[in-house]
């Protein structure tokens, strides 16, 4: 699969239009910790955007905010036109925010097919005396969602598995189902934590191009946040990089690998002037 | 006036039953988080095995309390070996479901052997033993109630604070992994947990027993209201939960001393309730109680 | 090669060719299991005595309580030891409405109502006084909530205690009895020419209101209800970040709950037609607990096996004369054995198999087919205790 980012992207193209988020000046505190610090940035519509940074930078912190679980202490944060930090956590899914889990395992007794059907949770309707009552309204929704999470099972190679419980699956399909789950609520955003996390290569470069389908095919604005660096570097259009709570970088790939800050953030200070270094902290993407 | 200290001298002791109590309680949990919903039935083992020691094979008191707790902590021991070994890292009300388990067979099984008519409770003290003070009488039974309470409260904060076990019990209580890491034995620490907490509730037990001078299998239920106890002091505080103990046992002394004045409105038993109204207001105004640590609340 | 389409063309495209898909159909040995049970329940009818009817009658409504807490605490993971009070509510509900008009002060109000009112009364009063206990889950979690609705037993109890008008105090009271026209089922009564007796009457009543009960809650469980209260049990904030608004989903499981565990409660004090406030105690809370634990928490099945075990064996062993019953002077009473039996099973069946009866069947049934097999109400039963205390883990790390 053709991952060098040099060719043209949808991303690039679409510049001009108006942000789907936008952060302003966000600060996240807890316990006496400042997770994040004056963060400001913005991610286009249909862009893949990484975030990236040594550990404690305040990437989750970032995910939580977006995802409305934590309250900033100050800042503000628009999406898709209206004020995010207004929303609570279960009005995401329906505004078309989704997000992964970065630890699997947390719903180990559903099977994969009900899994993605939680996930479409918000874009059904149906309630407890309906479903109780089994009436029409209600088959026709289950039917109908069923069909379609069936359809995206499919597509991500999950049919054999679709009566499986979700903790009986090896943690490469776990990591997929979770996906697939994303994806069923037909989100505009999609915030990945960790989504080739304990990955060998081959799982990584699957997941890879899931990733840039996704964003090819259906024009999901991504959020990546990962640790793997060449594969960061392959298919992110732009790197935000955060140290101790601060943006350090924000840039496309190739830039940010040869930051001086970012380099020190990651390896120290020493090696701030060795520039032969550098090329060895970011593997080339085009292995 | 004499009424109300009377009472609150009753209170007091009571409390300090519950404060054993809660103590077993806060032992068990502090170290391995686990709550133990058969503190109560060990609390009643222990008091039946005294009582038979001394009736049944004609033991003389010290030596049937002695094997009392021996029995009982036996008892804690092997519970802990044998079954929540085995239970670490489930979900909490798993393992509390396990220690109710527990606390059904216990109850079950002095209800076998011993039936469930009243038994006479073994008391070194004569009835009316003790000495008066304008009016109030203080019993010899609450006095050493009290007694004994403050000291094992002094004694375990001797432990806490200057002995290595102790040392290592604080730190297993901060964090399990952290301990394992550092070369502490926690097994050895839940045992001991037990063990401890399995003593002091025969000593609760007892001192239980001889106020309300019969046993009957009803005794263990009286550990419940260690719950309200450790809810107002704080479920991770170990001197939370004496403080708690001897606040529930005023509340429930001054509340029965002073409720058939409201009887026409309150009606009868209003005092049983009282350490729950106690609990509930606790829990919706200040869940951590009065000396438990605010959790960072990191979702 | 594209390994997505645009999203709405998998929606109009494959409607239309597919009819059933899997977890919507039920396997055809459900079907005859189903229909054993329906020929089994005829031949009872027709075979058994009354004292058989007394045991599958108070079974049945033990199976109605047992499935209202599973609901509550298997599938939805909110802990509960206040389903005594519940039940407790729905009986004297039934009561007030139902009993006989008072003809002196001191007796129990009553205002003489039928069935057909009293009956869903009681599950819908105690489905309100569910509600205001809802919100309390919300802010409390675990061990907490637990400890909250054990004090809930314990205030009914004073309350119930107290309330002489309608619960006739610490003495007790009678409850009334359902009847069609004249025919009241504390007697026997011909119908259509054939005679039946009190116990085929209540059976008649019990049965359909549990069956229904059963196809409801599993209905739920296999749509998207089920599936957020399914997924508060395993981990709230993941299922909140999904769009599953908490507060609506406990409040949802608990109106359930506490309805049918008010019918429950109703059908329980009329059929054994004297009950005290005593009664309604922490050990009866533990009982059905110990019964979803038994049986198999979150399965519909694991509700009525449980309630058979913890339930109905000890009638079982009682109409046998297997033990004494108990005296109260030591001795294996017949009570006593089944205590010790449910204590112990609740701590074997958590140490090696948290899915109860049903999942030990399921184990089974698995080595046999090797793969795996749902029932339509979608998984395993899972752990009554997979709570999601401390599956915070994806968040903290960074």
């Amino acid at each position: 699969m053709n991952t060098s980012s040099a060719e043209t992207h949808p991303a690039k193209q679409i510049a001009s239009a108006p942000p789907l988020l936008s952060v302003e000046d966000l600060s996240v505190r807890f316990a006496g910790v400042t997770a994040l610090s004056g963060v400001s940035f913005q991610v286009l519509s249909g862009e893949l955007f990484a975030v990236i940074g040594p550990n404690g930078a305040g990437k989750t912190s970032l995910f939580n905010v977006l995802s409305r679980v934590y309250q900033p202490a100050s800042g503000r944060v628009a999406f898709h036109g209206g004020d995010l930090l207004r929303f609570k956590t279960h009005q995401i899914a329906r505004a078309g925010i989704a997000r992964t889990f970065q630890n699997l395992g947390q719903f180990p007794s559903m099977s994969v097919l009900d899994y993605l059907l939680l996930g479409r949770h918000a874009r059904m309707r149906r309630g407890l005396l309906s479903n109780g009552l089994y009436l029409g309204s209600t088959r026709r929704e289950e039917r109908v969602n069923r069909v379609y999470c069936l359809h995206l099972l499919d597509l991500l190679g999950l049919t054999r598995q679709s009566a499986l419980p979700l903790g009986s699956l090896p943690y490469g399909l776990q990591k997929r189902a979770d996906l697939a789950r994303a994806l069923a609520g037909e989100p505009r955003l999609l915030l990945l934590d960790e989504p080739v996390a304990g990955m060998n290569t081959e799982e990584t470069e699957e997941i890879a191009a899931m990733l840039v389908e996704v964003q090819e095919q259906l024009g999901v604005t991504q959020i990546l946040v990962e640790h793997d660096m060449a594969m960061v570097m392959g298919i992110a259009d732009r790197v935000l990089v955060l140290d101790f709570g601060r943006i350090i970088a924000l840039d496309s790939p190739a830039e940010v690998q040869a930051h001086p800050d970012v380099i020190k953030a990651y390896l120290g200070e020493a090696f701030e002037e060795d520039a032969n270094i550098s090329p060895t902290l970011f593997p080339d993407p085009g292995q | 006036m004499a009424y109300f200290l009377q009472l609150t001298f009753a209170g007091i002791a009571l409390g300090s039953i519950y404060a054993l109590i809660s103590l077993g309680f806060s032992l068990i949990f502090k170290s391995s988080g686990v709550i133990n919903f058969a503190q109560g039935e060990l609390l009643l083992v222990g008091a039946y095995i005294v009582a038979a020691g001394v009736f049944e094979w004609h033991l003389p008191f010290l030596l049937a309390l002695l094997l009392g707790i021996v029995v009982t902590v036996l008892i804690g021991l092997l519970f802990e070996r044998v079954i929540l070994r085995h239970m670490i890292g489930r979900p909490t009300f798993s393992i509390l479901m396990v220690t109710i388990g527990l606390d059904t067979i216990l109850l079950t099984s002095v209800i076998v052997i011993w039936g469930s008519q009243p038994l006479p409770a073994a008391s070194p003290f004569g009835v009316t033993s003790g000495f008066n003070l304008d009016g109030v009488h203080f019993a010899s039974n609450d006095l050493w109630t009290i007694g004994i309470t403050i000291v094992l409260c002094a004694l375990l904060f001797g432990f806490f604070r200057f002995t290595r076990y102790g040392l290592a019990m604080r730190a297993t209580a901060l964090d399990q992994e952290a301990a394992l890491a550092v070369g502490i034995p926690i097994r050895r620490i839940y045992a001991l947990a037990w063990g401890m907490a399995a003593g002091i509730a025969t000593l609760g037990g007892v001192f239980l027993a001889i106020s309300s001078f019969v046993i009957t299998p009803t005794l263990g239920s009286a550990a419940l209201l260690a719950f309200p106890a450790i809810i107002l002091g704080g479920l991770d505080s170990v001197s939370g939960a004496v403080v708690g103990g001897i606040i529930i046992g005023l509340a429930l002394d001054i509340t029965a001393g002073y409720e058939s004045a409201f009887a026409s409105v309150l009606g009868a038993g209003f005092h049983d309730i009282m350490p729950y109204l106690i609990m509930i207001l606790v829990l919706l105004i200040r869940p951590y109680g009065l000396f438990g640590s605010r959790k960072v609340e990191r979702l | 090669m594209s390994v997505f389409k645009k999203p709405g063309t998998p929606l109009a495209e494959s409607t239309h060719a597919v009819k059933r898909t899997p977890g919507q159909t039920r396997r055809l040995s459900s079907w005859i299991i189903a229909g054993i049970l329906v020929l089994a329940s005829i031949l009872f009818f027709i075979v058994a005595g009354d004292d058989w009817f007394a045991i599958v009658n108070n079974t049945l409504i033990a199976a109605l309580a047992a499935l209202a807490l599973n609901v509550l605490s298997g599938y939805t993971g909110q802990i509960s030891l206040g389903h005594a009070f519940f039940m407790a509510i729905g009986a004297y509900t039934a009561a007030l409405l139902g009993g006989m008009s008072p003809s002196s002060p001191l007796d129990p109000q009553g205002f003489a109502l039928p069935w057909i009112i009293w009956l869903p009364a009681a599950g819908i009063v105690a489905a309100l006084v569910g509600a205001l206990v809802g919100p309390t889950a919300l802010r409390l979690k675990g061990f907490y909530l637990g400890i909250v609705t054990l004090a809930l037993v314990f205030i009914g109890h004073y309350i119930f205690l107290n309330l002489s008008a309608v619960t006739g105090g610490s003495p007790g009271r009678t409850f009334p009895v359902p009847a069609i026209g004249t025919n009241t089922f504390d007697q026997q009564n011909t119908y259509f020419g054939v005679l039946l007796t009190s116990g085929q009457q209540y059976f008649l009543l019990i049965l359909p209101v549990l069956v229904l009960a059963s196809v409801f809650v599993s209905n739920v469980m296999r749509s998207r209800t089920g599936r957020a209260f399914r997924a508060v049990r395993d981990h709230e904030v993941g299922a909140s970040m999904m769009g599953v608004n908490l507060f609506e989903a406990k409040m949802g499981a608990f109106l359930l709950s506490s309805f049918l565990a008010g019918i429950a409660g109703a059908l329980f004090a009329s059929y054994n037609s004297y009950v005290i406030p005593d009664y309604w105690d922490l050990t009866l809370s533990v009982q059905f607990v110990a019964a979803i634990i038994i049986g198999g928490a979150a399965s519909v099945w694991g509700s009525l096996l449980g309630a058979a075990f913890v339930f109905g064996l000890p009638q079982v062993i009682d109409h046998f004369s297997l033990l004494p019953p108990p005296s109260g002077n030591g001795g294996l009473s017949s009570g006593d054995l089944n205590t010790l039996l449910y204590g112990a099973l609740i701590i074997l069946f958590l140490l090696f198999e948290p899915g109860g009866m049903v999942g030990l069947i399921g184990r089974f049934q698995r080595l046999g087919r090797k793969k795996a097999s749902f029932n339509a109400e979608g998984g395993d039963p899972a752990e009554i205790t997979d709570l999601s205390s401390d599956n915070h883990r994806f968040i903290h790390s960074e």
